[in-house]
């Protein structure tokens, strides 16, 4: 049981950097039906920018943080005008090439200035972690769950509890008819943007001490974020927050208790499970082509 | 100088299609309803669309109290003072009808979130079917509830002029009496109405004026007596009798 619950913890660590970049994929498929393939890198910019910050400025490291977090929303705004805005009228594919395209950019930009050799970035905290009953839970761990979930509670009340959160749904949900309201759309498809790559990059900077920062790190993550959208429901909030969860314990559990090199294919199983078996996801509608 | 003038407005939805609206002359004075008749594929909603900027391929003029609209992006035309309730009503599925009003007034800048409730409940007082559906989300509603939120929403906007497209559209007949009353109590409190219809019995009950469109061009165009008066537009466009 205590190995359980270790596995448990550390499942649901992971999976909220996936639920994190998944919320990222969400939020810009229903703002602006866009499908973001370079979702996964916004997570590594923000690894790096962190490495930047602290490793070559040698600044604290929540000040770090937060200035990485700052550039995060102004390159979100940036990816926007460069992927999305020349593109906007001319349906969703162009702009999924678009950001696919975006995604092997920013790979090679970041392999050109810091070369191909990881990084390595300390914990947030010096404890290793605290004790809890039969659980060891690791500091950085901790520190993902408790962002995660702070996150998602700021979300929830921006997009509930604001009126720029119901321009946000409303812009979601029909463009046209929020702009004729008077809604300003493109400010709150940037400011979707922005936030997404926010989501992205924060993501990238709690999970960079796990994991070694590298150019590839955002790939993996983003498929399999987008693989917990689709087991959540492609486009649900709630959605990606659970699949995103379900996919880091099932993975984590996957790999403990049969085969640690199949890790990955524990979370695309999973996948291919739900799209055989309910591919709407946990919370998704089925939809039906308009005519 | 009338509120809302159009002149010789021509549109396309594409380079290279053919023009929706051929030159369509209309003028809507502060005040009135004007009401724009014909049958379907005349140009009544493209001319409504052009109005708020949604129409890319536009020729002509538009001015609302002598400021032209053309080149003003949508969101800038909503701010001059053009609500535009659209065919079809299009109310956010996912919010509550309490924020599908509200959010009616995000043209208008400075306006706190306590106001805009106050605002939004006087509303209801306009549509009191709509109070016990102030927190239903939009999805649940029916079609003449859908319209009453859209024709509230509009509202919010404090419009200079009002576009109501095809509001009768789908209703049972006793609904579109009931939203037919609203419009005119809606001229009555000072707003100026711009109505696309179909029905033309419904919308010259209520109308000061009527325009009647073929192929976009007006056909013709008057007060309801003298519409009726016309066998011709009578015949092929009125439905072919009178109001009763």
């Amino acid at each position: 049981m205590a190995i359980f619950l270790q596995l448990l913890f550390t499942g649901l660590g992971i999976g909220a950097i996936y639920a994190l970049v998944a919320l990222g994929f969400v939020l810009l498929i229903r703002a602006a039906s866009v499908v973001n393939f370079a979702q996964g890198q916004f997570a590594m910019v923000g690894a790096y920018m962190l490495v930047v910050c602290l490793n070559v400025l040698g600044l604290p490291y929540l000040l770090s943080m937060a200035i990485s977090v700052v550039l995060m929303a102004v390159f979100g705004v940036i990816f926007a005008g460069a992927t999305y805005w020349p593109l906007r009228h001319r349906g969703g594919l162009p702009v999924i090439i678009s950001t696919i395209g975006a995604s092997i950019f920013l790979e090679n930009i970041v392999l050109f200035l810091y070369g191909p050799s990881p990084e390595v970035l300390p914990g947030l905290f010096d404890s290793p972690g605290i004790q809890v009953g039969q659980v060891f839970m690791d500091s950085q761990y901790l520190s993902i769950l408790v962002a995660a979930t702070l996150l998602v509670v700021l979300q929830y009340f921006i997009f509930e509890k604001t009126l720029l959160g119901k321009k946000l749904q409303a812009t979601s949900q029909d463009k046209e008819m929020a702009s004729l309201l008077g809604i300003p759309v493109a400010a709150m498809i940037l400011f979707t943007f922005s936030y997404s790559a926010m989501l992205g990059g924060i993501a990238g900077m709690l999970v960079a001490p796990v994991l070694f920062v590298s150019v590839g790190m955002g790939g993996l993550i983003a498929l399999k974020a987008f693989a917990a959208n689709i087991i959540g429901g492609y486009g649900s909030i709630p959605g990606a927050i659970l699949g995103g969860l379900a996919l880091g314990v099932a993975e984590t559990m996957g790999a403990a208790y049969i085969s640690v090199p199949y890790k990955d294919a524990f979370a695309f199983a999973m996948l291919l499970m739900f799209l055989a078996v309910r591919p709407q996801g946990l919370f998704g509608e089925k939809i039906s082509e308009k005519a | 100088m009338s509120l809302l003038e159009i002149e010789n407005l021509t549109a396309r939805y594409s380079s290279g299609a053919g023009d929706v609206l051929k030159g369509i002359d209309v003028s809507v004075e502060e005040g009135e309803i004007v009401a724009l008749l014909g049958a379907n594929g005349a140009g009544k909603s493209t001319t409504l669309r052009a109005i708020s900027g949604l129409v890319p391929h536009v020729g002509g003029s538009i001015k609302l109290g002598g400021v032209p609209l053309f080149g003003q992006g949508v969101e800038a035309i909503v701010r001059l003072g053009v609500a535009h309730v659209p065919e079809g009503r299009r109310v956010f599925p996912g919010l509550t009808v309490a924020e599908n009003i509200m959010l009616g007034a995000s043209n208008r800048t400075g306006l706190g979130r306590a106001e805009m409730m106050r605002e939004v409940d006087e509303k209801f007082e306009l549509f009191p079917d709509l109070v016990r559906l102030r927190d239903a989300l939009g999805w649940t509603l029916s079609g003449g509830q859908l319209q009453m939120v859209a024709v509230a929403r509009g509202l919010m906007a404090k419009p200079r002029v009002l576009l109501l497209d095809e509001p009768s559209l789908g209703l049972a007949p006793l609904i579109v009496q009931q939203v037919f009353k609203i419009v005119a109590e809606i001229r009555r409190r000072g707003t100026t109405v711009l109505l696309v219809e179909q029905n033309a019995n419904v919308a010259l009950s209520v109308a000061d004026r009527g325009y009647v469109l073929e192929t976009g061009r007006v056909l013709v165009s008057g007060k309801p007596e003298d519409l009726w008066k016309d066998p011709q537009v009578r015949a092929a466009y009125l439905g072919g009798h009178a109001i009763a």
